[in-house]
């Protein structure tokens, strides 16, 4: 090691303080942005984010200042590992700038103090922010503060194999009214059940395929609870609400499944490419999954002639309780807490710009989801996609989501739990029932009414 | 030195050969130091200094998190609650649970007032925190005297002022100094949140301030409910049955087929052996993802079984996650092959220990491989047999990263064991809540026992005898 000279030290400082100088005119700036629910055709969640920093710089430099901004994206098709990603990194201070989650997220994770409300960094009455749909806003928004932006909107609905209803005698006009008599309630869960079991014994599906629902767990198991009248949070008071009568019914309702034949007693679990490949195939007669699978479907497992092929109903009751259903789930865009101002600042504008109708367009064609806007809806791409058009209309006037509640994941890993008991047989569903209560109740105490 | 002295030599040689073959026992012994009283052992600071990093190594991964496991055991803490300290807030949510708790309409309205007031020390503070002058001074000039009993509609107010910031953020900043109001902000001390809460809502009785600031607090707090919930709750039983099954299943497909191995290619010609030694290390050296995939094509549908079922016209599903039985079996297989090639290298290191001349003996006396086995070499195995026995043990209850990776506790429930409960309540949840208190109390409670089945193993065997001065010295 040299020690130094005076003058050496001296010129050392200068240019040390010359480059801070140079950095001072231009801002560089890194905006982490993490993302679940990414698969393949889900790339604008953060190419969206990309896009809007490049709008973002040219606006700067218009203004006459240099701002290069660079994303680092992150994107997680599963959501555990996602979930678990961002709590830990949020917790050891080191949170991603932009989060997209589940709405469901923003309960335990404001309480947490991990995230930052998007209401303080944006006005929420300017364009675009302000056309994006109310009922949206309000999913984004937890204790009366909109801690995030909707980032895309869905539905979760039943698909039909039409080649197996018709042969077990559906003429066309029969399928073509399903999803009224659906919506109607005239056609129930339990005729389902018949139908399928029908399908079995004409060749038309394979035993035990009748019926393929959603593999693993996910918020539309909470449909069929609803068919059966549950409510997930009590109108009145506000707080969560288990209804033991309706759980009753919507595990009793895949017990009697299995017990028909049309679904294995050991199916939850099962690999989520094989599902992809089984239902896009028409190797089942009927299955639930989400508006976006279509997409899926379409691109990565080269599923043809989708409307030929397959009829799509919200999710039936299950009985005179229930009505037919359908949940939406929207991701949002979330600001991640710890990181500096300036930062927190650029990262809300980029989400206002990626929330403008073309970007959002991109997204939701590509993945299959729903538009946020009404001016999304005009968007040609989005206008002439056939898909979006008839879910839409189809759909959204009969979705509803999952609540915004910090202890609404206790009950939603208990009813999913008690779900696998009944199910596989290892527990009867009034044992499994029981569970699920003595879990929330011992859990969250008078926080959830049990009825 | 006749036969018999020979075979007893072996033996013990046998028995400190495998379980502790680090070190050689004549090796380490200290020499006797005749004559001399023992005084107190010398410590040497070279010593220490050798062994210093090893023990950073032990606090740091194993020590720490050990207590942090016992800490956050007696804790609710969970991703609501966060890790390590929380903030005292009152939300609307609160609120409404305070009123189940009695809190009365009157003080839940004091409590949940917000006001912006436009007045001479409401803007020194905007002042003295920083807001710019200009904006400030049109602040003054056309808004003094108002109030406002929401933060939107003095926002509002605030974008018509000429001087406004361009920035959101420094806007809403700004109308911050102006307000009164404790909801929905987060106040880093108990201390600053019963000051805020005492200015906003005066006239609280003291009974009623010491109520909300205890349930304002938004982090985990001390308690036992955990060790009450496991005790209580109905998958409990469950649980541990699946947990003894498993650990005993593969336990017994461990030592059997382990000591299986050792024996055949014991008996093989050396080269031959060798190499169905090397193929058998195979589960053990592959990492355990690629482990977990190759199980995969080998039981998911298309898979290799999956197709020599179909050829052969037997019933074909994803036999690891479409079975009870069959992916109950394949966890044990799959476990089990791991654990049998490390007993296959303790057994075969054991059966080298033992003296041939034993076995030429009972050969000229016209012995059986079967014979062999059972009167010389079986006997003679009994230590490492054992201690593959107490280490798998231990290591199968604690494991849970390959039932994770290939049936996932599943179908359903019906493969979870406790350590996988344990991982997937703290750490793993599609919900993203993750209670970190009550899946710390699973892991304590699987130390409690790892510990005691210790202690038991240690007096079974009779550890002192294991390391105790052999009876011959070399």
């Amino acid at each position: 090691m040299t020690i130094l000279s005076h003058t050496k030290r001296l010129t050392l400082a200068a240019a040390l303080l010359g480059s801070t100088a140079a950095a001072g005119i231009a801002e560089d700036v890194t905006i982490t942005v993490w993302s679940g629910g990414t698969g393949d055709s889900a790339n604008y969640r953060i190419d969206n984010i990309k896009l809007a920093a490049e709008q973002l710089s040219r606006e700067a430099a218009i203004r006459g200042d240099e701002l290069n901004i660079t994303i680092e994206g992150q994107g997680w098709s599963g959501w555990d590992e996602f979930k678990q990603a961002v709590t830990l990194a949020a917790e050891s201070g080191d949170a991603p700038d932009i989060i997209v989650s589940g709405h469901e997220d923003l309960g335990p994770w404001s309480q947490a103090g991990i995230l930052r409300p998007v209401e303080d960094w944006v006005y929420l009455d300017q364009w675009p922010l302000n056309d994006i749909y109310p009922n949206l806003i309000d999913v984004a928004t937890y204790n009366g503060v909109v801690w995030g932006i909707p980032q895309d909107a869905e539905a979760r609905v039943m698909y039909w194999n039409r080649g197996a209803l018709e042969a077990i005698g559906w003429s066309d006009a029969d399928i073509e009214a399903l999803p009224q008599r659906v919506i109607d309630g005239d056609y129930t869960l339990y005729n389902m059940l018949d139908d399928l079991a029908a399908m079995q014994e004409a060749d038309a599906v394979a035993p035990g395929q009748g019926f393929m629902p959603r593999p693993s767990n996910g918020p539309d198991y909470w449909q069929f609870y609803q068919s059966f009248g549950g409510e997930m949070l009590d109108a009145e008071t506000g707080k969560l609400l288990l209804d033991t009568e309706a759980l009753t019914g919507f595990y009793q309702f895949f017990v009697d499944a299995v017990a028909r034949g049309v679904v294995p007693e050991s199916y939850l679990g099962a690999n989520w490419d094989d599902w992809h490949r089984a239902v896009s195939g028409l190797t089942a007669g009927a299955w639930h999954g989400g508006s976006w699978h279509y997409a899926q479907w379409t691109r990565s497992f080269e599923m043809e002639n989708f409307f030929d092929n397959v009829q799509f109903t919200l999710i039936p009751a299950g009985d005179e309780n229930g009505r037919a259903n359908s949940i939406t789930h929207p991701l949002v865009y979330l600001m991640g807490a710890g990181n500096t101002e300036d930062e927190a600042q650029i990262a809300a504008d980029l989400i206002s710009i990626a929330s403008e109708p073309r970007l959002n367009a991109m997204h939701a064609v590509k993945s299959g989801h729903l538009a946020i806007s009404e001016a999304e809806v005009s968007v040609p791409l989005y206008a002439e996609d056939r898909w979006l058009s008839e879910a839409s209309e189809g759909f959204l006037p009969y979705v509803n989501a999952i609540p915004n509640d910090a202890d609404f994941g206790t009950y939603w890993t208990a009813m999913y739990k008690g779900l696998e008991n009944a199910w596989t047989g290892t527990m009867s569903v009034e044992e499994a029932v029981e569970t699920v209560k003595a879990d929330v109740t011992s859990a969250l105490g008078d926080k959830i009414i049990v009825k | 030195m006749n036969m018999r002295a020979l075979t007893d030599g072996a033996r013990e040689g046998t028995a400190i050969a495998v379980p502790s073959t680090p070190v050689p026992p004549a090796v380490t012994l200290p020499p006797r130091r005749r004559g001399k009283p023992r005084g107190k052992p010398r410590v040497s600071l070279l010593g220490l200094a050798m062994l210093a990093p090893s023990l950073l190594l032990l606090c740091a991964f194993f020590f720490a998190p050990a207590i942090f496991t016992g800490v956050f055991a007696f804790t609710n803490m969970s991703t609501s609650t966060g890790i390590g300290k929380g903030d005292w807030m009152v939300t609307p949510v609160l609120l409404r649970q305070l009123r189940d708790a009695g809190l009365s309409e009157a003080d839940e309205q004091a409590i949940s007032a917000a006001t912006y007031v436009v007045d001479a020390e409401h803007v020194a503070r905007a002042e003295a925190g920083g807001v710019d002058a200009r904006f400030l001074s049109d602040i003054e000039s056309r808004l003094a005297g108002e109030t406002y009993d929401n933060a939107r509609d003095f926002e509002r107010d605030l974008r018509d002022l000429p001087s406004k910031p361009r920035s959101a953020r420094a806007l809403k900043g700004a109308a911050d100094h102006f307000a009164s109001s404790v909801l929905n902000r987060r106040y880093a001390t108990e201390a600053a949140f019963a000051a805020a809460l005492s200015t906003v809502a005066p006239g609280l009785a003291p009974e009623t301030l010491s109520l909300v600031t205890e349930r304002a607090y938004t982090g985990a707090v001390f308690t036992v409910e955990n060790f009450v919930t496991l005790a209580t709750r109905r998958d409990t039983l469950r649980i541990v049955g699946n947990t003894f099954l498993y650990v005993g299943l593969t336990l017994g497909f461990n030592v059997a087929i382990g000591l299986f191995l050792a024996l055949s290619t014991f008996y093989l010609p050396k080269r031959v052996g060798s190499v169905f030694s090397a193929l058998w290390l195979l589960p053990r050296i592959t990492p355990v993802v690629l482990y977990a995939t190759l199980w995969q094509w080998f039981t998911w549908e298309n898979g290799f079984i999956y197709i020599l079922a179909d050829t052969l016209g037997l019933p074909t599903y994803n036999y690891m996650k479409a079975g009870v039985t069959s992916a109950w079996t394949i966890m044990i297989l799959s476990n089990g092959f791991v654990g049998a090639s490390f007993g296959m290298i303790l057994f075969s290191g054991a059966l080298r220990a033992i003296p041939v001349q034993q076995l030429w003996a009972s050969e000229v006396d016209g012995a059986s491989r079967l014979q062999q086995i059972r009167r010389i070499i079986l006997p003679q195995l009994r230590w490492p047999v054992l201690f593959v026995t107490a280490y798998q043990t231990l290591s199968l209850l604690s494991s849970y990263e390959l039932i994770w990776l290939t049936t996932d506790g599943g179908p359903g429930t019906t493969t979870t064991v406790w350590a996988l409960d344990a991982f997937k309540t703290a750490l793993w949840a599609y919900s993203g809540e993750f209670k970190y208190g009550l899946g710390a109390a699973m892991a304590l409670i699987l130390v409690v026992v790892g510990l005691t089945l210790s202690i038991a193993y240690l007096i079974l065997f009779k550890f002192d005898d294991l390391v105790s001065r052999p009876k011959i010295e070399f």
